[in-house]
């Protein structure tokens, strides 16, 4: 086959080239993310990223502070070394780095489960322990899902961004992974197959493995989380909106109502263990349903 | 540097200018292959083909699409290469790529390199983050030597 083009004089004349060189994906989605590929892009995002205490403090609010390098790093634009380094140049103290620097951990370590498991990591690497078996879950994702048309406002929003963006922050990619799995009672795989055709930094070691953190395959209990939560990270958004037109009633409640409504089989324990990592703040995390590690 | 006749073959997880093959054997040909099987298995939509086309773009590569092995082996013969350069990824299917290239290619030296570690602990206990991070912390917090 002849060598692909290589001379474009701007993004629009390479865009209109892959959708004439590759019309399935675009049918799919016909969505261009505004991350633009390539070293020098990773470089000037690199240089503006905030490493310290301003990302250990913001990182769990969709409007925080965080790099967005994900997508340079999943294709090894950036590497892991040569971003902690950065992180660790622009800090008077190690420490005052290391709630960012864990996150690479967190990459680093899916890496080195997915090299161990291989393609096992399609497979559940533990059973469910929500009081369901793995055949409770259906294998398909709904449509109303996969078209973002769930009526769940903040939901479809989230799916907006998956489809626009490429990108989600961390907080609503555990919200929808949580939405498809135990609200909706999904496999993780029907939403792991999701997310990896949209993702730019999909990835099938830090996907799965996340999915499967949620859905409780491969963590000791299931990341849930209620409208609070969803309220509190979100900052304005959704404050004054009635429930009609939020379509949010599933999530309204403690956490003791959704663990019920959810999991009626099991006692979830509503303990503050840390079994995953150094305890939060007490009080930062009241709201979380699995309160070991906020990702 | 050595005289062998190298090529580079670049694949998704490492899309970096200064990776160790284009450090190694600067200036030797190299490929990237959209592998159409995998974009098709994923079902990978146009937003991710987009972002690694302006990856490629800055790279020194020739660009091509369709089944990976065939391509490396067609480029490999149109260079008279009997060295490849290619980086290292945990994926089973590079794993696979190259043990197929091995066999078809048995003159054909296949090195895969690694690029500088995040931390050098090898033997690690995986069961939970935490245990891999009480392992490694010290070092992750440590600049590359
Ligand atoms: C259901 C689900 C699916 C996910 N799928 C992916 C995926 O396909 N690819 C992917 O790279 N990440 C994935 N993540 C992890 C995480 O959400 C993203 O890495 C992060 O949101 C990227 O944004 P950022 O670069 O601004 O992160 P920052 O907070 O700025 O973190 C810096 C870097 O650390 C790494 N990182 C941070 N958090 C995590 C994490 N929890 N796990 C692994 N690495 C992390 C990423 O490389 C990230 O770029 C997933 C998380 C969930 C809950």
């Amino acid at each position: 086959m002849a060598d692909m083009r290589r001379d474009f004089k701007d993004r629009e004349e390479l865009v209109a080239y892959l959708r004439e060189q590759f019309p399935e994906a675009a049918a799919r989605s016909p969505h261009v993310s505004p991350f633009i590929g390539g070293r020098t892009s990773a470089e000037s995002r690199l240089a503006v990223s905030k490493f310290g205490a301003e990302y250990a403090q913001t990182r769990n609010y969709v409007t925080g502070s965080v790099t967005r390098l994900s997508p340079y790093i999943r294709h090894g634009v950036l590497t892991l070394a040569e971003v902690r380094d950065a992180a660790l140049a622009q800090v008077s103290r190690a420490e005052d780095a290391e709630k960012f620097i864990s996150e690479l951990g967190w990459r680093d370590y899916w890496q080195r489960v997915y090299a161990q498991v291989g393609d096992k990591i399609w497979q559940d690497l533990e059973p469910y322990k929500t009081g369901f078996t793995a055949d409770d879950y259906a294998d398909e994702l709904p449509d109303d899902i996969r078209y973002g048309e769930t009526g769940v406002r903040f939901i479809d929003d989230l799916c907006k961004e998956l489809f626009t963006l490429g990108y989600l922050h961390n907080h609503g990619r555990m919200w929808l992974a949580a939405y498809v799995v135990h609200w909706r009672r999904v496999k993780w795989q029907a939403g792991a197959r999701w997310f990896l055709e949209h993702l730019v930094d999909g990835d099938p070691a830090s996907n799965n493995l996340s999915w499967q953190w949620v859905a409780s395959t491969y963590s000791h209990k299931p990341y849930y989380y209620n409208w609070d939560n969803v309220l509190r990270f979100t900052g304005k958004k959704y404050l004054n909106a009635s429930p009609r037109i939020l379509g949010n009633e599933a999530f309204l409640g403690t956490y003791e109502v959704i663990a019920r409504r959810l999991f009626p089989n099991i006692d979830l324990e509503h303990d503050h263990s840390q079994p995953h990592q150094s305890p939060p703040k007490p009080t930062r995390f009241k709201q979380d349903g699995k309160k070991d590690k906020r990702r | 540097m050595s005289d062998v006749k190298t090529v580079i073959w670049v694949h998704a997880d490492n899309l970096n200018p200064h990776s160790q093959p284009f450090k190694l054997a600067a200036g030797a040909p190299a490929l990237f292959v959209f592998d159409d099987a995998l974009l098709q298995a994923w079902g990978i939509t146009l937003k991710r083909i987009v972002f690694m086309y302006e990856c490629l773009l800055e790279l020194p590569v020739t660009i091509r699409r369709g089944d990976v092995l065939e391509e490396l082996t067609r480029f490999v013969a149109e260079h008279d290469a009997l060295r490849v350069l290619t980086s290292y990824s945990p994926s089973p299917r590079h794993a696979a790529i190259c043990a197929a290239l091995r066999q078809r290619l048995p003159r054909v030296r296949l090195e895969v390199l690694s690029e500088a570690p995040f931390v050098r602990a090898q033997q690690v206990d995986l069961k939970r983050f935490s245990r891999y991070w009480q392992a490694v912390k010290g070092e992750a917090l440590t600049r590359t030597s």
